[in-house]
């Protein structure tokens, strides 16, 4: 386990870089922008602090790699152009668009097994409590593959959970920093 | 982990509402879980009834010996377990134990039951079906299990501190499972009666599954059980993280807690990444100005463990109301939600924990509205 400080202090450094280079690519950004720069460069620096050993932090820069031409040139800036090129190809289109139509074919197939469940529940009007629990928690397994980066890449349970968990602690050393650094500048701002 | 203790103490009293709602969304769960089972028949055919019944009964009917009404099928995907069922486990098979005194790592077995004791019941007639494959092997096997059970005793303990080759760990599974057959079969008049127990993860790299009394023992099903047994720790661990979990019980609940979290996780960073939008005019505020000044020093010891916000309290309530009236003015947009949020911020007295109890409360009725309606 690395030394969480050492780590923060990785995460904030990171995260100023990010910063300024988006204040390098526009100046006198707006209220939004400059939210919207700050949320981001959080984001790049606390996956980039995971990217070897966890899978949702490679999504999650894919992701913002693949919105659209700032976040690119940002998320080089951050993560290194080289690490950058090796995740775009791990997470390339035409991968991933296999992977999105591999999704899309799971949720149709979800939707036709629930049209046809219910075709079949109006013949028996039996109601399973184990049936019910295991719809519960699927539907909640769903959500949690929406709510964690990368989430519905992964079939098995196991590895979903572990990445949920890391992802847990690292937003939550997220919050921190941001919530100290809000602290210091407002005491700044007002001394 | 002083990060998350310091996280905690922060975030206990900030789900504190979300948890109100949870136990209240739970309750009503449960209410309507009741509802549709009680009309179920009361026999113990089936998991309806089980869940019907409160957990004192429910966990005697299940330790009862003919268990082999409930089945495997009716048991979720996830394997779900009130966590008495591991604690229940444990005086059970101390007690059986206790009758034989010819098993030799009986103090092992019974911590590593204690660790990884799963509670799932399976069909005992399965096992008939199950010997006829194995039956080649099965002659030689029964020849070698002639002798009483001080042999086969030994045996055990070499089996499980075995070297982690897995092309024999079929052809160990398969002579296992015939020693515990032929063992379970010379058991029936009361022999060693617990041979059961599940294997050790921790120190094995791979899965040593042992068959529990009245279990299928086919290589699926132990796979299985392996699979849900290693879900059911990790879950265990996620409890943990997540604040205000370790008394509920049941895979469905805990996972929204974990959904809950998560979700006001996310949301906080929006709303700080705002906050802090508000504050700089420019966002490359970097370390070196903040080092300069006097009171980073303070924020730089105080960084790691958010421990000390005493310290902080009286200065930022002075700077915030000051900063609150700024903020008023060249906020572009009013978002109510956004408002009410930086209203609860700006006042951190030892309220805090209300107050930021109050934004959280208010944003969770979004989030459960959005459950029901996918219910």
């Amino acid at each position: 386990m690395q030394n969480p400080r050492s780590e923060k202090l990785e995460f904030l450094q990171k995260w100023m870089e990010g910063m300024g280079k988006c204040t390098s690519l526009k100046k006198n950004m707006s209220l939004l922008e400059r939210k919207k720069a700050i949320k981001v460069s959080a984001d790049l620096a606390m996956a980039s602090t995971r990217t070897e050993s966890k899978c949702w932090s490679r999504a999650l820069i894919a992701n913002i790699a693949s919105r659209d031409h700032n976040s690119k040139v940002l998320t080089e800036h951050v993560i290194g152009s080289s690490q950058c090129l090796r995740l775009r190809k791990a997470f390339t289109s035409s991968s991933f668009s296999q992977l999105k139509n591999k999704r899309m074919l799971n949720r149709t197939r979800k939707i036709m097994k629930r049209r046809r469940r219910t075709v079949r529940s109006r013949v028996k009007k039996v109601v399973m409590a184990d049936s019910i629990a295991r719809r519960l928690v699927q539907k909640r397994t769903e959500m949690l593959k929406r709510l964690v980066p990368g989430g519905d890449l992964m079939d098995d349970d196991v590895s979903l959970i572990e990445e949920t968990l890391d992802y847990i602690q690292s937003l939550r050393s997220q919050v921190q920093a941001m919530r100290c650094l809000l602290a210091t500048s407002q005491l700044m701002n007002c001394s | 982990m002083e990060q998350t203790t310091g996280g905690f103490t922060g975030f206990n009293l900030s789900a504190a509402g979300e948890r109100d709602q949870a136990t209240l969304e739970s309750i009503q769960f449960n209410e309507e879980i009741e509802r549709i089972i009680a009309p179920a028949p009361e026999n113990i055919s089936s998991f309806t009834a089980l869940l019907g019944l409160p957990p004192a009964q429910a966990k005697e009917i299940l330790h009862s010996p003919n268990c082999d009404g409930v089945t495997a099928a009716a048991f979720p995907t996830y394997g779900e377990q009130p966590l008495c069922h591991i604690n229940d486990q444990k005086p059970h098979i101390l007690h059986s134990s206790s009758g034989t005194s010819t098993l030799p790592s009986n103090s092992a077995l019974i911590e590593r039951v204690a660790k990884f004791s799963v509670f799932a019941e399976e069909n005992s007639p399965p096992e008939e079906p199950n010997l006829a494959p194995l039956s080649p092997g099965a002659n030689l096997n029964r020849v070698k299990h002639e002798p009483p059970e001080t042999d086969s005793n030994p045996k055990p303990t070499p089996v499980i501190p075995s070297n982690p080759s897995i092309e024999h760990k079929n052809e160990r599974a398969a002579k296992r499972k015939e020693r515990e057959k032929k063992d379970k079969e010379s058991s029936k008049k009361s022999k060693s009666v617990v041979d059961e127990t599940s294997g050790d993860r921790d120190k094995l790299p791979y899965v040593h599954v042992r068959a529990r009394r009245g279990q299928a023992t086919d290589s699926h099903s132990l796979a299985e059980r392996a699979r849900r047994e290693k879900i059911n720790a990790r879950m265990k661990l996620l409890q943990e993280l997540v604040p205000a979990s370790p008394q509920i019980s049941g895979t469905a609940l805990v996972l929204d807690e974990i959904i809950n979290h998560v979700q006001s996780l996310q949301r906080q960073v929006e709303f700080l990444s705002m906050k802090l939008a508000a504050v700089n005019p420019r966002i490359d505020l970097d370390l070196d100005s903040i080092l300069a000044t006097e009171g980073a020093s303070r924020a730089d010891c105080n960084f790691p463990d958010m421990v000390t916000p005493p310290v902080w309290q009286e200065v930022l309530v002075n700077g915030n109301r000051q900063q609150y009236q700024h903020q008023w003015q060249f906020d572009a947009f009013n978002q109510p939600i956004w408002g009410r949020e930086e209203e609860n911020r700006n006042f951190m007295t030892p309220e805090s924990s209300l107050l930021s109890y109050d934004s959280l409360a208010n944003s969770a009725p979004l989030h459960s509205n959005h459950l029901e309606m996918e219910l």
